[in-house]
């Protein structure tokens, strides 16, 4: 189990972390989610011992990470962001360094080294340097070292980013398999899909914030289910607003000039009054879409602006 | 966790062998470099052309004869190719660049000496030989000295023996000879101080005492070792900074790379780290040290005392390991660091005489040359390899370079910790 509680981290003037704190329980897939500079990594870097919180607590299965450090790290492997490889050695040098690292040796090592390498499918690439492998195939590689010596809980910090479909099914894959082998896993996104598709459990984080966790359920239950509807052309954002307003059930979530996101009741004609209404008013409307209930819709609702802003 | 340094060497070592260019040309630098000057100023074997000087004798008396073999003497012979001949081959020789330089005796050269008149030797030299025409006209001009000398000395015996050769006798009488016998007698009696032994006398030595042995003076290849041996010191210990150097700059690489932050996150301390760092530098230093010693070896052919050697090694790299902690503790970035290790690297191997010979130096760098390393280490070598110093020779020079080594490896071991730590959380 993982316990951070409290989790505070300010570089100069900037709150990075603000009082974050969550509960993993063992064997469970938590997702951190949230956009680009929203602390994710500043919490994964506290959570791996790299950086040390300025306020609040960190244990991994009752001990405390700045206690004993080396107690828990031994038992943790890490996936940072960046695939992080000697390119002059080949992947199962890799793996046998960072094995070896971990205190595994001899028949231990060379069976937990191929049983990672099958994970990730780079088995009969093993035996080359891996500066000849491509984008995807060094992510695999780098999910494959932070696993390798078996590890109680895994942190991995985007592990899909710039890969191509391909690569990313692949470690999707891969996680699922740590996952389902017992492994607590704490992953951090800012891929809605990957979030929805992995994880038991979701915390939206946003401004070194946790705003909400909780399943994909309970969170989708938090949008109380509402519909997102978006509508584009060429009018003001004022003119719009005017016209839907008045409409029971319907919030302007955001606007700017060309496009203004709703929030609509779902349960009854909502969407659909909403169009009339827009139409009938005259308004040079080029595009409507409508997304049922949603992580994006919940991000947007609580922080003012998509997940992909 | 100190069981994990060596686990970390490994891995260091065996990157290093990945990809060895880096290492390799460092290496060779002081080879190189030695081994062009040796063989550009040696005067050793094959590696410098003898002068091929050709006589044109057109005398026919004794002192054109002795004049034209004496560049055949044994001691001339040394850097002689000499050759008599007519005066159209002699011609045709030069002319086809054949030959280096072309003295011509002329005829009457014996009888004009003897008689007192002046005499002119004509030496042609060849315009596409650099150095060569120049030493055998300065030899030449030596022996006219020579010859011009004895002349004076022996003026009066040479006299009575002037009559002797225009004699249709076949041979001079018991008296003529006894006459002739004493008055070269007077002659070396009077001038005898001057001659037998000089009262001059040059006399050419090593600094510091220690000449070669004479066997090595004799090989051919004695001076192109000689010259080597007399470089590669300084130049092999800048050379082996610059190994210390790479192998420290891996701090930074695995900086870039992302693994120092992978390492830290799992189970190595920052002191884990930092130690395996340092001993990989210093197993690459001795390891290089080892190949040019090696190299070192076989030029020089001659045993030089272990102990001594191997105290002074062991306290260089202690130097040079501490040396390279703090440069790469103090700086921030990759680019940052290369330009600081250039600077204090080129700087301290030219103050500290390992670029050039102290004596060589202004007053003022040679002041300050004892506050490097460089100049312990390569005054340590120099003393091992030219005078064939023992351990108790150069315990100072180990002392002070340990001295230097651990201060700055304690302070570079604190910096590198601080920037392993901040490389960390970057």
């Amino acid at each position: 189990m993982i316990e951070a509680q409290g989790l505070v981290k300010t570089f100069g003037s900037l709150r990075a972390v603000d009082g974050v704190g969550f509960t993993v329980r063992k064997g469970e897939l938590y997702g951190l989610l949230g956009p680009n500079g929203a602390g994710k990594t500043t919490t994964m870097s506290m959570l791996a011992g790299l950086l040390a919180p300025d306020e609040g607590q960190i244990r991994f299965d009752g001990v405390d990470l700045a206690a004993r450090p080396l107690e828990v790290k031994r038992g943790l492997g890490v996936v940072p962001q960046e695939p992080a490889l000697y390119e002059t050695l080949s992947a199962r040098e890799n793996l046998r360094f960072w094995g070896g690292l971990y205190g595994l040796s001899g028949r231990d090592l060379a069976a937990a080294v191929d049983h990672v390498l099958d994970l990730v499918g780079l088995s009969d690439r093993a035996a080359e340097p891996i500066r000849g492998y491509s984008g995807g195939m060094k992510r695999r590689l780098n999910l494959a070292l932070g696993l390798v010596h078996r590890p109680h809980a895994v942190l991995m910090d985007e592990p899909t980013v710039g890969i191509d479909p391909q690569a990313r099914l692949k470690i999707l894959e891969a996680v699922k398999g740590v996952a389902a082998a017992g492994t607590t896993v704490i992953y951090t996104t800012h891929y809605l899909e990957e979030a929805e598709d992995l994880c038991d459990r979701i915390a939206i984080m946003d401004h070194g914030k946790i705003l909400a966790e909780g399943t994909l359920e309970e969170l989708i239950r938090r949008v109380g289910g509402r519909e997102l509807v978006t509508v584009r052309g060429g009018f003001a954002p004022h003119a719009l607003r005017v016209v839907v307003e008045a409409l029971p059930g319907v919030t302007v979530t955001a606007e700017e000039p060309g496009r203004v996101v709703l929030t609509v009741d779902g349960s009854g004609r909502g969407a659909v009054e909403v169009l009339e209404r827009v139409l009938g008013a005259g308004l040079d409307v080029q595009g409507v879409s409508v997304q049922p209930p949603s992580l994006n819709m919940l991000f947007l609702n609580l922080t003012g602006r998509e997940l992909r802003d | 966790m100190i069981r994990l340094v060596p686990h970390l060497v490994a891995k260091d070592l065996k990157r290093k062998a990945r990809s060895p260019l880096g290492l390799l040309i460092v290496l060779s630098f002081p080879v190189l470099f030695a081994g062009m000057i040796a063989l550009a100023f040696g005067r050793g074997g094959d590696a410098i052309p003898k002068v091929r000087m050709l006589v044109v004798n057109e005398d026919d008396g004794l002192l054109g004869g002795a004049l034209a073999s004496a560049f055949s003497a044994p001691q001339a012979s040394r850097a002689f190719e000499t050759r008599t001949v007519g005066a159209r081959e002699g011609h045709d020789l030069m002319e086809s660049g054949k030959a280096s330089a072309l003295l011509v005796v002329p005829a009457g050269f014996t009888r004009d000496v003897l008689d007192g008149r002046a005499v002119t030797l004509r030496l042609t030299r060849n315009p596409s030989e650099g150095i060569l025409p120049e030493i055998a006209e300065q030899t030449a001009g030596i022996l006219v000295d020579v010859l011009e000398g004895g002349r004076r000395v022996l003026d009066e015996p040479l006299a009575r023996l002037r009559p002797l050769l225009d004699s249709k006798d076949a041979a001079p009488s018991d008296a003529e000879i006894t006459a002739i016998a004493l008055v070269v007698k007077r002659a070396l009696a009077k001038n005898g101080g001057l001659v037998f032994p000089p009262a001059i006398t040059l006399e050419s030595e090593l600094f510091g005492n220690r000449n070669p042995p004479a066997d090595t003076a004799k090989d051919s290849g004695g001076t192109t070792s000689a010259i080597f041996l007399l470089i590669l010191p300084g130049i092999a210990v800048y050379a082996i900074f610059l190994v210390g150097d790479q192998a420290m700059r891996d701090v930074m690489t695995e900086r870039t790379l992302g693994t120092l932050r992978r390492q830290l996150a799992g189970p190595v301390t920052v002191g884990t780290y930092v130690a395996g760092k340092a001993a990989t530098t210093a197993l690459l230093c001795l390891l290089s040290l080892a190949v040019l010693t090696g190299i070192g070896a076989v030029a020089l052919r001659e045993p030089v005392s272990v102990p001594a050697f191997v105290i002074v090694s062991l306290a260089l790299v202690l130097a040079i390991t501490g040396t390279s902690a703090i440069i790469y503790g103090l700086a921030r970035t990759e680019r940052q660091a290369a330009t600081l290790s250039s600077l204090v690297y080129l700087v301290m191997a030219f103050v500290g005489g390992s670029f050039f010979r102290l004596e060589s130096l202004p007053a003022f760098l040679r002041r300050i040359a004892p506050f490097t390393p460089f100049y312990w280490a390569t005054q340590a070598y120099r003393e091992i390899l030219e005078k064939g110093a023992g351990p108790a020779a150069v315990l100072t020079h180990a002392a002070v370079l340990t001295a230097i080594g651990g201060t700055l490896l304690a302070l570079g071991g604190i910096a590198l910790h601080r920037a392993a730590r901040r490389g960390a959380t970057a």
